[in-house]
């Protein structure tokens, strides 16, 4: 085989492998759209954005992945609904209704608290079933939520706004759960 | 997490109202302390009233204080995990009484029971519960 030949292979071979992309999710895979003139032609898919330098040398990478990591459901969840100081997040003593992928697919109750951690911020509902307190801790950016209704926005027009972060007094007040249980039991 | 001398409510129609933990059953994984779904041996600590015709019976389910059964933890205060993720915590501890056979004695189940009871391989308890969260 002439040598300049094989040259040429092996270097297609290596930009070949340098465009082969691993997609973050199935949705960003499904993005890359066939070239709409011809059935024949070989789209190299597209290579990612180069990484800026300062990134390469080791600053802001936190933020960097605070950026990426989360997917673009999550990431709006993240800067409105649960970011700490956005004007439309949602305060402790808030009702809320999640539907979940796997059971219990309905769960309401009112936030105790949101732990603030980028990519793993969680927040606690707490609810009465059946007689009992039940709580359950969600991770924003878990698939497993379909969809966030917010029933009532503590600290609005007409409600009480909470004087505590995390609500954990709730545990122990059986009056006041009861209350908050009897109207997200109407609010749903 | 419930170990020895761990108290729970029992949450079926079997008449025992209170039981304490004895012995945790398949420990080998969970340190001695049993969560959803493990079996553990039980002390009945407080029951109901045997009624008279159930005392007459030879088949009837009676239920003293101080028997010793197996039991399974349905509810735990202490929060558990989901495979995505989750937590979930109750604000007792509950188990409901079996047989040797892994069966239940108890015809009916009052109150909330967790999920996870189907994910360890208890789903007939969590069928007849009114409510699995």
């Amino acid at each position: 085989m002439n040598p300049l030949q094989k040259n040429i292979r092996a270097t297609s071979t290596h930009i070949a492998r340098s465009f082969t992309r691993h997609f973050a999710s199935k949705a960003d895979a499904e993005v890359a759209k066939p070239y709409p003139f011809s059935k024949n032609a070989i789209i190299l898919p597209s290579s990612p954005e180069p990484l800026p330098p300062s990134l390469l040398k080791g600053t802001a990478i936190m933020a960097h992945v605070k950026n990426t990591l989360p997917p673009p459901a999550a990431k709006e969840l993240l800067s409105t609904l649960f970011h700490p100081s956005h004007p439309s997040a949602l305060r402790p003593g808030s009702i809320i209704s999640l539907t979940l992928a796997h059971a219990p697919t309905n769960f309401a109750g009112v936030l105790t608290g949101v732990r603030h951690r980028g990519p793993d911020t969680s927040f606690v509902l707490r609810n009465v079933v059946q007689r009992t307190g039940v709580e359950m801790r969600f991770f924003v950016g878990s698939p497993e939520i379909k969809d966030i209704k917010v029933l009532t926005r503590a600290g609005e027009k007409g409600t009480k706004r909470m004087r505590r972060a995390k609500l954990t007094y709730l545990r122990d007040d059986a009056s006041k759960m009861n209350a908050i249980s009897a109207s997200v039991r109407k609010a749903v | 997490m419930l170990g020895l001398k761990a108290t729970m409510t029992i949450i079926d129609n079997s008449g025992a109202l209170i039981a304490e933990c004895v012995n945790v059953l398949k420990s080998k994984s969970t340190h001695g302390m049993a969560r959803v779904g493990d079996e553990i041996v039980v002390v009945i600590q407080q029951a109901r009233p045997i009624p008279a015709t159930a005392l007459a019976s030879t088949t009837a389910l009676k239920v003293r204080r101080g028997d010793v059964r197996r039991a399974v933890v349905v509810r735990t205060k202490k929060e558990d995990r989901r495979p995505d993720g989750r937590f979930i915590r109750f604000d007792d501890n509950a188990a409901v009484l079996i047989n040797n056979k892994k069966e239940l004695l108890a015809t009916r189940i009052n109150g909330a029971v967790s999920a996870d009871l189907r994910l360890r391989g208890w789903a007939k308890i969590a069928s007849i519960a009114p409510k699995v969260v």
